[in-house]
């Protein structure tokens, strides 16, 4: 007689996938090359020391934890560390020094993600709060240091007049290894500076400074909102964090992960959205005449959108609680960029979010097959 | 009980704020000097003693249903005299602790040890105990300052320690509210590791 079939019990999942932490996480790797390449053409090959000293510090730190929790050190190079360290490295201007990164690393790994339980239980994005760390601990190295060399040309200028410049000369140089100067982001918020400025120097009865300053604040958002700004945005030829120069190249790696089914669209695809909708809706100086363009370009948000708002454990895993993140996220990061104190928002637009998640998951969980509604 | 182990059971067996999690608020917020530390434990320490002492003393004469009001006003009498005194004698630490001088009168570990420990024992060991646990309290606002204070300004009760090329470009963080629950989280972890080892397990 034949033995009675074997029952095995096991908990769900049951569908099973050849797809695993590790390979995903190669992906993103992978995908995080093409920007890498543009950081280092754009920055040179600092840019290049500072992802690889970020990268190898975050292994560093995730297998000292490991060993000191007594866990499988193995987890160390399932990739999720090497992921995290890039990130960071990404968000950081071009001319930290290199101590900042194996500092900003260390407490991305140790306090953002081990200190929670490891890869599946932290809470917020790693990268991003090693970012916020970094900037609540050197606020001068983590907003000056996109000051190219070129900046001393400028120094003697008046502030305002130097961005300008600085957009003028990005257009007129295309050959220029790196230009030089704020971020446009940047020069984005000194404008509203200036429109501030006009107002209460109209409020005092100067109608003729209030006229020039807002004439300079006007003629500086056309230079921003032209196509060889968006040119130079789209190829990367712009100040800014390491990984956020080149859109297009950013889109090549979002490309990627799309194919590999690792990117799932509908986060990306809301964060950008919402981004590019409130941005013509208050993202200029006034209602309505925003440029969704200029701001969907610059800044990080193309880098956020495709890399962290994407972040499969901190971001929701129901469809409709993605489209609220991305929703979420997009709105805080058009407000910050608006009238907050930082130029860009999309760091903390995200960690913001991602504390909301659990709540996201709990109020958009779909409806389990069979279950009737309660109207209690 | 003896006077010796309700000395000693505030330092560390029942440390108010790394066993009994209690004064959380100055302990967060006054901690970002050493200085600042150990002023507010010392007037903690002035509070809780004196209204262990009071409370123990008329431990027998309050009356059950109000002894909470009652506690508040013994408590409310010495924050008021510790407030006029360092604002007398000590003005320039009375204008860096600021609000949370008087803020003493709602602190747990005062209201907790008048409650929990001086209305049912006699006044000697009320006052051991108060002893204990201000000395308690005081060490670990020292403890998580010294962190705050080397870290976020390279310098330790005001001595430059880390030497101005640290003090250029600080640890700001750590000064910061932030800062301050990020030790807290590493301290209270350092203190349950010890605890394993030791053997006691989780209550």
């Amino acid at each position: 007689m034949a033995k009675p079939a074997r029952f095995e019990l096991g908990m769900s999942p049951h569908v099973v996938s050849n797809q695993t932490t590790r390979k995903i996480m190669f992906d993103v790797v992978i995908a995080l090359l093409p920007a890498l390449a543009a950081a280092t053409w754009f920055f040179g090959p600092k840019a290049l020391f500072i992802v690889l000293i970020s990268a190898a510090t975050a292994v560093l730190a995730e297998y000292l934890c490991l060993k000191f929790m007594k866990r499988p050190v193995s987890f160390a190079l399932d990739g999720s560390a090497i992921v995290t360290g890039m990130l960071l490295a990404y968000n950081l201007p071009s001319g930290v020094p290199l101590w900042l990164p194996v500092v900003g690393a260390a407490f991305a790994i140790v306090v953002g993600k081990q200190a929670f339980g490891g890869l599946g239980h932290n809470i917020v994005n790693p990268a991003l709060l090693g970012r916020a760390f970094l900037v609540a601990s050197f606020p001068v190295l983590m907003t000056a240091g996109w000051m190219a060399p070129e900046q001393w040309r400028y120094e003697h200028d008046n502030p305002f007049g130097t961005h300008a410049i600085a957009v003028e000369e990005m257009a007129a140089l295309p050959e220029a290894d790196a230009y030089s100067g704020a971020t446009p982001l940047n020069v984005l918020k000194q404008t509203f500076d200036l429109d501030a400025s006009a107002e209460s120097a109209r409020s005092q009865g100067d109608v003729a400074e209030a006229g020039i300053l807002g004439e300079r604040a006007s003629s500086i958002r056309a230079a921003l909102y032209s196509v060889s700004t968006y040119r130079n945005l789209l190829i990367g030829r712009r100040g800014g964090c390491l990984g956020e120069t080149s859109v297009i190249l950013l889109l090549v790696g979002g490309i990627y992960l799309v194919m590999r089914r690792v990117l799932e669209l509908r986060l990306p695809l809301s964060y950008l959205g919402t981004v590019a909708l409130f941005a013509w809706i208050f993202g200029g100086s006034g209602w309505f005449n925003g440029d969704p363009v200029f701001h969907v370009l610059s800044g990080g948000v193309v880098l956020g959108g495709i890399f962290m708002v994407s972040d499969m454990v901190t971001t929701p895993v129901t469809p409709r609680g993605r489209i609220i993140f991305g929703l979420g996220a997009g709105l805080i990061t058009m407000v910050i960029r608006r009238w907050g104190g930082y130029p860009e928002g999309c760091s903390y637009s995200i960690l913001l979010m991602n504390l909301t998640t659990p709540l996201i998951d709990r109020y958009t969980r779909p409806k389990v097959f069979g279950e009737v509604k309660n109207d209690g | 009980m003896s006077l010796v182990k309700d000395l000693t059971n505030g330092i560390y067996r029942e440390n108010p704020i790394f066993k009994l999690a209690l004064g959380m608020c100055p302990f967060l917020a006054v901690t970002t000097s050493v200085e600042n530390a150990i002023g507010m434990g010392a007037a903690a320490t002035f509070v809780l003693i004196c209204s262990n002492f009071l409370v123990s003393l008329l431990r027998n004469l309050i009356p059950s249903k109000v002894r909470i009001p009652c506690y508040i006003v013994i408590i409310a009498t010495f924050v008021t005299l510790v407030d006029m005194i360092m604002n007398a004698y000590v003005p320039d630490l009375h204008r860096a602790l600021g609000i949370f001088i008087p803020l003493i009168v709602v602190n747990c570990i005062i209201l907790g040890r008048a409650e929990g420990f001086a209305n049912r024992h006699p006044v000697l060991n009320s006052v051991a105990d108060a002893v204990g646990m201000g000395i308690g309290f005081t060490l670990a606002m020292i403890l998580l300052a010294s962190f705050r204070e080397l870290l976020g300004n390279g310098t330790w009760l005001n001595i430059n320690v880390l030497g101005p090329g640290y003090r250029n470009q600080p640890l700001l963080i750590a000064i910061l509210a932030p800062g301050a629950f990020i030790l807290l989280g590493f301290i209270l972890g350092f203190f349950n590791i010890l605890e394993k080892r030791r053997g006691g397990g989780q209550r």
